[in-house]
């Protein structure tokens, strides 16, 4: 993971977060991760592609996740239904698109894949060959990972 | 009995299990030992194996039998054998002056013995589930004659298993290897004798296996084939070092063990190198009419070791297209490395023409800085790189789990083309098949066969 790509993400997360979630907010240690891993339930993912090839994916179990469409749409919703998975696409693609916007800034042309959801139990995502940086950020409404892999065309 | 007793602890085991928490609430008294001293510290005997105790005197002595068998004693017409814990144990014992002595009467299995001890104190009723395993360093019983240990009203009571201790088996073990004739002093000697012997002989393996262990928990340091004969006479001198200061020769913190490990980075580790070591390192690299050149710099740090190569690079192949990857996986230095700024008077003057003065400080020039690409990674994680020409990991190896290090080194050998080099820690070796050693002097260097 080349180091200047590791600042946008974190920033855009922390940042995207505070505002529309939660104004308190945690970013634990960052660290790196390889082979296959486990998925907490609910996983949004936006692919990149340009300079470099890889994807991003927000990572949390169902309840922290109705818990964050709950709060940015402003109503309980009590079932993951269309609107909650709409929402958390759209958080994915927030967060994203604005480390990407960063990274345009500091000379490196990123292009986004819309983004996909998807939801279940005892999923595992596995990209051989790239290791991924994991963001962990600590909400109230629990723990969300961001998983960044990405690497040099 | 004894079935009894353990089917009490055995029901409460399961609650026990969430221990903590039982412990404040409600507490089952379910487990009662009779409590005496010996030797000045307490200990304790399961209630269930206690018959009564006494007083006595008076005790009938057996000719030709072990040393802690005081004699045979008349219980109210039964004849028991009487015996010493205190000799048992090898614990002092007190001057005699012929008054009677404290004995429990305990009813085994299969016989009917008196103990002697110091004084009797009374009987403590606790909950089985308080008992603790025995501490390996608990004093002078064989902890095999330890059942655990608890503590009640301030006071920790050794409990003591004496089922094993009077197991049938061991007594006549220890009949037959003690001499018939021989004196409580003979038999000291003989319980001493197994416990001296262990640090005796192998103090020093021990301390270098308890240093290797240490170097592991507070440096992340693994000794392997790799690192031992540096690690090995490393060892000798700081024994010598640590004994004339008159400090423990073991590691006790990471200060203790990062001193251990002065003098086993490479030089210019986290420095620019200067013209000689740059130069060392120049003479290694071949000729190649190759129009590209492209090296692996694993374990970078700030920087400075890629930039010194960035640069040795530069000149000895100017017109070829060079590029470095560079990668460490410390987030924090890693990240300083591409936008690396220091003090003029910390870079070697050979450096001059590739550094300019920027507004933070001084930092490479675009020239330089171009060729490398700086990545947060971690080498045990595998990666997509093409095959190198050359691979700087000094001190890399040794700071992986020893069950990593092989793979590591072979993983070096399939990154690298074919002549490549490899540039080891100044003190690490390669043994492995296909490496060829090529280095001289500070630089431990191999190539690929």
């Amino acid at each position: 993971m080349r180091v200047e790509y590791i600042n946008p993400f974190v920033e855009a997360a922390f940042n995207i977060l505070k505002e529309v979630v939660d104004s308190d907010i945690k970013r634990g240690e960052l660290y790196l991760k390889s082979t296959s891993q486990p998925v907490l339930g609910v996983a949004a993912i936006v692919g990149l592609a340009g300079d470099v090839e890889g994807r991003v994916l927000f990572d949390m179990n169902a309840d922290t996740a109705l818990g964050i469409a709950s709060k940015m749409n402003g109503e309980d919703l009590t079932e993951f239904d269309d609107l909650a998975k709409a929402t958390i696409t759209e958080l994915a693609n927030m967060i994203t698109a604005q480390a990407v916007t960063k990274l345009h800034e500091l000379g490196f042309t990123f292009d986004l894949t819309p983004p996909a959801i998807f939801t279940g139990e005892n999923m595992e995502v596995s990209d051989s060959g790239v290791e991924a940086l994991i963001v962990p950020i600590e909400l109230s409404y629990g723990k969300m990972e961001i998983n960044v892999a990405v690497r040099e065309r | 009995m004894s079935s009894e007793i353990l089917d009490i602890q055995d029901l409460n085991l399961p609650v026990g299990s969430n221990a903590s928490g039982y412990k404040e609430n409600t507490e089952v008294i379910d487990y009662k030992m009779v409590t005496f001293s010996l030797g000045g510290k307490d200990y304790g005997i399961d209630i269930m194996k206690v018959k009564e105790i006494s007083k006595a005197a008076k005790f009938t002595f057996v000719p030709n039998s072990i040393p802690f068998v005081k004699g045979v004693y008349n219980l109210r017409g039964d004849i028991i054998s009487v015996i010493d814990l205190r000799v048992m144990f090898n614990l002092p014992i007190p001057e005699s002056n012929s008054a009677p002595e404290n004995m429990i009467i305990l009813r085994l299995e299969d016989n009917v013995l008196g103990v002697i001890v110091d004084t009797i104190d009374k009987v403590v009723a606790i909950s089985s589930l308080r008992i603790q395993p025995p501490h390996p360093l608990f004093g002078d019983i064989n902890i095999k004659f330890i059942k655990g240990i608890v503590e009640n009203d301030d006071k920790l009571y050794i409990i003591i298993d004496v089922e094993s201790v009077f197991d049938q088996k061991s007594a006549d073990a220890a009949m037959k290897k003690r001499p018939v004739h021989s004196s409580v002093k003979g038999a000291e000697a003989q319980i001493e004798a197994p416990a001296a012997r262990v640090p005796g002989t192998a103090a020093g393996d021990i301390d270098y296996s308890f240093i290797v262990e240490t170097l592991a928990t507070f440096s992340k340091f693994s000794v392997s084939q790799f690192n031992e004969g540096w690690i090995k006479s490393r060892y000798s001198t700081w024994v010598q070092q640590r004994k004339s200061s008159g400090q423990s020769v073991q590691l006790k913190s990471g200060i203790d063990s990062d001193e251990f490990l002065s003098g086993f980075s490479s030089p210019y580790s986290g420095l620019f190198w200067d013209k000689d070591y740059a130069d060392m390192i120049t003479e290694l690299l071949p000729e190649t009419d190759n129009a590209n050149y492209s090296a692996w710099d694993v374990g970078c740090g700030k920087g400075e070791e890629a930039y010194s190569l960035a640069s040795a690079l530069k000149k000895r192949y100017g017109s070829k297209r060079i590029k470095i990857n560079a990668n460490d996986r410390d987030l924090l230095s890693i990240s300083t490395a591409p936008n690396l700024v220091f003090s003029k008077n910390t870079v070697p003057e050979i450096y001059d023409e590739y550094i300019t003065e920027g507004k933070n400080g001084w930092h490479f020039v675009s020239l330089i800085k171009d060729l490398i690409l700086f990545e947060y990674h971690d080498v045990t994680n595998g990666n997509q790189l093409p095959p190198v020409d050359l691979i700087i990991a000094r001190d890399v190896i040794s700071f992986q789990p020893r069950d990593d290090q092989q793979k590591l080194c072979d993983m070096f050998y399939e990154k690298l083309k074919p002549g490549g080099i490899l540039i080891a820690g100044a003190n690490e070796l390669v043994f492995t098949e296909g490496w060829v050693p090529v280095g001289n002097g500070l630089v431990s260097a191999y190539r690929k066969n």
